[in-house]
């Protein structure tokens, strides 16, 4: 911290820091009132009956069920499903982008980024137009006699990871790509000079020097994953029920908001907790990296 | 200049005097039916009693109108619901008792009777296939929808308790009439959710909306589709490649209640009486198969002959059904449920 030792400039300091900190007021004000008093009133609602008196109940209730577990674990192998996939497709993709000419990675993006423009519900649609029994796929599949029978390519895991992969790649790629692109040059030629090869590059210059856009990428498809509603509950057909659909479900069926709000709760605990490990993770591996560095 | 601000205040009194008009809003499911119901019975009633009458649409009546009556911001005053729904909000306090003095009291048969939401029309849960699969030897009967080796091909259910675990006992032999007593006992509800769990693996699809269910039969992503009628009756009429049997059908009826609190109660009561009357409901069926619930909606040639099949409670078609019984499932929904979905999950 710098000691400003002028009085005046002090105050003039002061000044500016509160004039930039109400700038800030009109955001704090709409996250206040869009998020946390939604979360208060969750949280409230968690604790009352149907009838509006205090209990533990619904806790009790929801953690009690083996339909609750299930969900969970659905969410989970959702979102780590999306996640290992975008990673695997991603990084490369990235990595391609990065190596390109900038006119033909300006191109390349365009093309990355042109789903995001479209609502997710169409998107969502667009898959099942697709990927059904008598979709543009398996008609192209069963037409050319790569297969017998038409492939079960949607109302199930399959489809709805497929749905939500091509949602997430984009979030993904773009600080990956972001984190490719300032790699200095220079420090892969030198290593190519040194005798590396490509692979060997690769895995102990530019992998380690975007860690940490892997990391936000990764964190960014977990978060928006755990979430996720539409694309299950359109090419999951009925089988594939992670939270959010238990959560409609509670709603819609047994107007139970109190365990509904529970869900909810719990939903946002996942969040958490997954956002602390990949940050306690990303210190982990930035700590190793200064160790290695000192060798 | 004043006399031109005495005409001016006299033409903005004439303008403001057709809003003295009474007010009423109406909630319905939207969509095909929703038009339906506007063309054949609230907008001809609106006309006829000098109401302004405001449709807002909604898939889920029964999730809104408890928001509504416990946020204490209730802006519909009739509210379209499906029965087993409108008993779950009666025994929740959300709903105004119906006025039996405004409404006729004779008009539904005893059986159907309720206080609080007043049953329209019906519609039957029937068993569809696609043609092409099975040409002229379709299974007709649940116990042939569930044999997989004689029938194969793949099935479409609806992911929800209702009607599926009435329809898996009368596969398993349950007669009509014994539906209910036998799902009263836990052994009658496990028999039930033990036959759909046998199916399980031939369902391809398990559907959450009528619009998905008929999507599915059209397009032939499943062979066999428990749907409602006017969903099959609508994708055979659009040349789709299905048909469709009432034989074992669970009749279910959708009904018309006030919210507890409504702005306008007596007027919505009113509305309640004057779009029901038998040659509206009669009317309905022109856009949408479903049947009326009021028998005099059947006589004085209201509804065509050739018509008459494609209704669920059309005499000729109610005798193998079974009626869905809300009482019951107000009861005992939430168990139901829950088993069911417990199958799902494992």
């Amino acid at each position: 911290m710098t000691v400003i030792a002028d009085p005046f400039l002090a105050a003039d300091a002061r000044r500016e820091r509160r004039f930039f900190l109400s700038l800030s007021l009109p955001a704090l004000f709409i996250v206040g009132l869009a998020a946390i008093l939604p979360i208060v009133w969750i949280i409230r609602q968690s604790f009352l009956t149907t009838g509006g008196e205090y209990t533990v109940g619904n806790y009790e209730k929801v953690l009690s069920s083996g339909l609750t577990w299930s969900a969970l674990v659905t969410t989970l192998q959702l979102s780590l499903g999306t996640l290992a996939i975008c990673i695997l497709l991603g990084t490369p993709l990235a990595l391609a982008l990065a190596s390109a000419r900038p006119r033909v990675a300006n191109l390349l993006m365009a093309f990355v980024m042109l789903p995001l423009w479209t609502s997710i519900l169409v998107r969502t649609y667009g898959w099942l137009v697709l990927l059904r029994r008598d979709g543009l796929i398996n008609a192209a599949l069963t037409g050319s006699g790569l297969t017998a029978e038409p492939l079960p390519l949607v109302y199930n895991f399959t489809g709805t990871l497929i749905g939500m992969v091509h949602y997430m790649l984009p979030l993904f790629l773009l600080p990956v790509y972001a984190a490719m692109r300032d790699i200095d040059a220079n420090l892969v030629r030198a290593s190519a000079s040194m005798g590396a090869t490509l692979g060997q590059t690769i895995r102990t210059v530019i992998l380690p020097l975007s860690a940490g856009g892997i990391f936000s990428g990764s964190i960014i498809v977990f978060i928006y994953t755990i979430g996720f509603f539409i694309t299950p509950a359109v090419l999951g057909g009925g089988k594939v029920n992670p939270l959010s659909t238990r959560i409609e479900r509670t709603l819609s069926t047994f107007q139970d908001w109190g365990s509904a709000s529970v869900l909810g709760i719990l939903l946002l605990i996942l969040m958490a907790l997954v956002g602390v490990m990949f940050l306690a993770a990303r210190r982990l591996i930035a700590g190793r990296k200064v160790g290695t560095g000192h060798a | 200049m004043s006399w031109l601000r005495i005409s001016l205040t006299a033409f903005a009194i004439s303008a403001a005097l057709p809003v003295h008009a009474e007010t009423v809003t109406i909630t319905t499911a939207g969509g095909d039916y929703g038009n339906a119901m506007k063309e054949a019975m609230w907008g001809p009633a609106a006309k006829e009693l000098g109401y302004d009458v405001h449709e807002e649409t909604l898939s889920d009546g029964l999730a809104a109108l408890k928001m509504q009556v416990t946020s204490g911001a209730i802006t519909t005053d009739v509210i379209h619901l499906g029965s087993p729904e409108g008993a779950q909000a009666a025994a929740q306090s959300l709903l105004e008792p119906l006025d039996y003095k405004i409404i006729d009291p004779n008009s539904v048969p005893a059986a159907a009777k309720s206080d609080y939401c007043y049953p329209f029309d019906s519609y039957g849960t029937v068993l569809s296939w696609n043609t092409k699969t099975y040409g002229e030897n379709p299974p007709k009967t649940w116990a042939e929808f569930w044999d997989v080796a004689k029938f194969p091909g793949r099935r479409a259910l609806r992911a929800n308790a209702q009607d599926s675990i009435e329809i898996a006992l009368l596969s398993d032999g349950v007669a009509p009439a014994d539906v209910y007593s036998v799902l009263s006992t836990p052994e009658g509800l496990e028999r039930a959710i033990k036959r759909l769990e046998a199916i399980k693996p031939n369902v391809a699809v398990w559907w959450t909306s009528g619009a998905q269910s008929a999507q599915l039969l059209k397009d032939g992503e499943a062979d066999l589709v428990i749907t409602w009628n006017g969903r099959a009756e609508t994708v055979k009429k659009d040349g789709g490649a299905a048909d469709y049997t009432f034989k074992g059908s669970v009749i279910g009826t959708d009904c018309l209640a006030v919210p507890k609190g409504a702005p306008n109660k007596e007027a919505a009561m009113k509305l309640i009486a004057a779009m029901t009357q038998p040659a509206r409901v009669a009317k309905l069926t022109d856009f949408i198969a479903y049947g009326p619930v009021n028998p005099a909606g059947y006589e004085g040639g209201l509804i065509p002959e050739d018509r008459l099949k494609t209704l669920a409670t059309a005499p000729e078609n109610a005798g193998t059904s079974v009626f869905s019984n809300a009482d019951w499932w107000v009861k005992n929904g939430e168990a139901a449920q829950k088993a069911f979905d417990e199958m799902m999950a494992r």
